[in-house]
């Protein structure tokens, strides 16, 4: 969370805004193309309208001995309905005004285009469009001009129809009026379907935090299995997160009980031994064997110490959170290192390991296994040692790890013990290594099998352990 | 043999120091991996003791750079945790063997004698020159198979010399390594104990093992 003021706002305001925003552009957009749209044909229509009439009143004009009259009734009324909002007016430059239509007698002719026209006269036979508005009421009209030549008159005689936009302008107003509102109500539902639309998408998402809170409180175990696909990847490795954690904690609380458990044992045996050797009348060889007792109890609680804080370290974590180990390499690190260890024995090692085989756990788990096996077979062998992988035949998914010796390797009775599961270590034998122990406790919290054989190549020990949580990589 | 003990614990320290004092090592110390590492590249030691949980720079840290600057000695790590994991990194970063704690002075001890004797180039506990026999473990030294018996000094001076087989080593470089740093080193101790050990090894003259080199020291000759 970079910004605490992002991290505020939920999933769904984040959406209902953005999609706020997209709608009101697009809808402004749309609306804004469909009004000059709209206003550009009806324009248009004015203006052929404009040309109809201008021709119109061209046709019923005529003169006589400098006199401009309408020679027949106008075709279209308006023009002889006084102030009908169409007004016909003819004017030359020299002379000025000429004639009226009967529509016009009261009418102020506008002295400004509303449009920035082309300034100056109209030459011959040219049509001038433009919006106009008088200074009287300020009322708006379209005015045509058009300059003919009159039969002997040296100047061109100018005719202008001038119509009031009052119907155009309430047209556009009623347009507008029925597009917006026919907007306003589409972006509303399009918002109300996506309000509704968002809460059923996110309702997996408050499920999962719903559940999540129950577990927190102690009321459910892991989260639910009914969550749609994209998130059931989410709540599968959370429910094994919280597992490994779970497990985790059994194991330490498991771990702790045994340490002082195992403990007390031996505890109890120093206290007995230091209560006896304060005695005044011991003899100096008693002291002496009294010691040397409690130093083994000590060596004992050692082990057991060592023991017990190694199965509380692991982590024994399966599944798809577990991290991928490469085999081999880690392999060929500690026999580089036990190299150093066993130097003075040179101890020969062989490895065969598929570089691409993939050890699914943890690092430290697969170290300490490895570590353990091959540090026995450095210690009792006779300076061979090998260790070999290889996936079982009958499924790749199982691979058999072996490492082996040349020593004299183990005695039946001996293995059964060695390799007894979760055995605590206070009910091991005496001076007995932790070793195969811990390799056997991990071997077991990864489901996989440990046996003690006999080795075929190099005649010691052969300890064979199955591992299913392995990969082959590419 | 001059060992120098990086280890922050300081009664684990102090019992180190004194029981390595005890079996005739000459011990420096360090409580930090700092001061470690100072002591570790401005002297020359026969080997080192490492813990690896140190305070200022780790362990790892400090034997890394031991070995980039060359020190070639033997370096013996202790670990606490005793996972493979620690133990590995500490081996790769130029360890040579490590030890878990807890221990007994014994097994740190025989895996110092086994390291030092592996520097030097010899492999069994049990390293002769010619008639002589010196057993590092259990610091017995025999000639023509008959037990001779030297004091912790005189075996110390004999130890080092079989060591350094064939090569000639100098008075200050004995000193040095045999004795702690506050030794008078104009006193001629040094010569007596070689006169000593001339006439325990030797006391028909018909061996004479220890050549003197003049003004350069002492070497152990390669005898049939």
């Amino acid at each position: 969370m970079s910004s605490g003021q992002q991290a505020g706002y939920s999933l769904q305001t984040r959406l209902l805004l953005a999609v706020t925003l997209v709608l009101t552009v697009f809808l402004g957009l749309t609306g804004f193309v469909l009004d000059s749209a709209f206003r550009n044909s009806l324009e248009t229509g004015v203006t052929e309208q404009l040309q109809a009439q201008l021709y119109g009143l061209l046709a019923a004009v005529d003169e006589d001995a400098g006199e401009f009259y309408i020679s027949e009734n106008l075709r279209e009324p308006r023009f002889s309905q006084l102030n009908s909002g169409l007004y016909g007016l003819i004017s030359s430059p020299d002379q000025g005004e000429l004639l009226r239509t009967p529509s016009a007698l009261e009418f102020t002719l506008p002295a400004a285009p509303l449009t920035d026209n082309p300034e100056g006269e109209l030459s011959r036979g040219e049509t001038r469009f433009s919006r106009v508005v008088s200074d009287v009421g300020q009322i708006e009209y379209f005015e045509i001009s058009y300059a003919v030549t009159w039969e002997n008159r040296p100047q061109a005689i100018v005719f202008k129809v001038l119509e009031s936009a009052d119907s155009y302008l309430a047209e556009v107003t009623e347009f507008r009026t029925s597009l917006f509102s026919w907007f306003g109500a589409l972006a509303a539902l399009l918002l109300v379907s996506l309000l509704l639309l968002l809460r059923w998408g996110l309702s997996p998402l408050r499920r999962l935090a719903r559940d999540l809170a129950l577990i927190e409180s102690g009321h459910a175990e892991s989260l639910g299995h009914h969550y749609p696909s994209e998130l059931s990847s989410v709540t599968q490795n959370l429910n094994l997160l919280i597992q490994s954690e779970r497990k985790q904690q059994t194991r330490y609380r498991t771990t702790l009980g045994d340490l002082a458990h195992s403990l007390k044992t031996p505890l109890a045996v120093i206290q007995g031994e230091v209560s006896a050797s304060a005695e005044q009348s011991l003899r100096h060889e008693e002291r002496i064997e009294r010691l040397a007792m409690v130093q083994e109890q000590l060596d004992r609680m050692n082990q057991i110490i060592s023991y017990q804080l190694q199965r509380a370290v692991r982590s024994g974590t399966v599944g798809s959170l577990a991290s991928q180990v490469n085999i081999k390499d880690t392999a060929a690190k500690i026999c580089r290192a036990l190299e150093k260890v066993y130097a003075s024995k040179s101890v020969e090692f062989g490895q065969q390991i598929d570089a691409r085989l993939l050890f699914l756990g943890d690092e430290r788990d697969l170290m300490e296994l490895l570590g353990n096996l091959l540090d026995n077979a450095c210690k009792y062998g006779h300076g061979k040692v090998n260790i070999s992988c290889a996936l079982v035949s009958d499924s790749a998914q199982r691979l058999q790890l072996i490492v082996e010796d040349n020593g004299t390797g183990i005695g039946q009775e001996d293995c059964d013990r060695v390799l007894q599961r979760g055995v605590r270590l206070d009910t091991l034998a005496q001076g007995q290594g932790i070793g195969l122990a811990v390799v056997a406790d991990i071997v077991q919290s990864y489901g996989g099998k440990i046996s003690v054989e006999r080795s075929q190549m190099l005649g010691g020990a052969a300890i064979s352990i199955l591992l299913g949580n392995i990969r082959l990589q590419g | 043999m001059r060992l120098l003990v990086v280890e922050d614990e300081s009664l684990l320290r102090q019992q180190l120091v004194l029981g390595l004092q005890k079996a005739g090592f000459v011990v420096d110390d360090a409580a930090d991996g700092k001061a470690g590492l100072f002591q570790a590249l401005e002297y020359e030691y026969d080997a080192a003791i490492i813990d690896l949980g140190l305070p200022l720079l780790d362990g790892i840290s400090v034997i890394r750079k031991l070995r980039e600057a060359g020190r070639k000695y033997p370096v013996l790590i202790l670990t606490a945790r005793g996972d493979w994991q620690d133990k590995v990194a500490g081996l790769d970063a130029g360890a040579d063997d490590y030890v878990v704690k807890p221990f007994r002075l014994e097994e740190i001890q025989a895996r110092l004698n086994a390291l030092l004797r592996r520097a030097a180039g010899f492999a069994s506990p049990q390293i002769t020159a010619g008639p002589i026999s010196l057993d590092t473990s259990s610091k017995r030294v025999t000639v023509h198979g008959n037990p001779v018996e030297l004091t912790a000094y005189e075996y110390k001076t004999l130890e080092y010399l079989i060591l350094h087989i064939d090569q000639v080593v100098s008075k200050a470089e004995l000193t040095d390594h045999l004795y702690a740093q506050d030794y008078d080193r104009d006193s001629n101790v040094l010569e007596v104990f070689i006169r000593r050990l001339r006439q325990k090894l030797d006391p028909d003259e018909s061996l004479q093992p220890i050549d003197t080199v003049r003004g350069q020291g002492y070497r152990l000759r390669v005898m049939d």
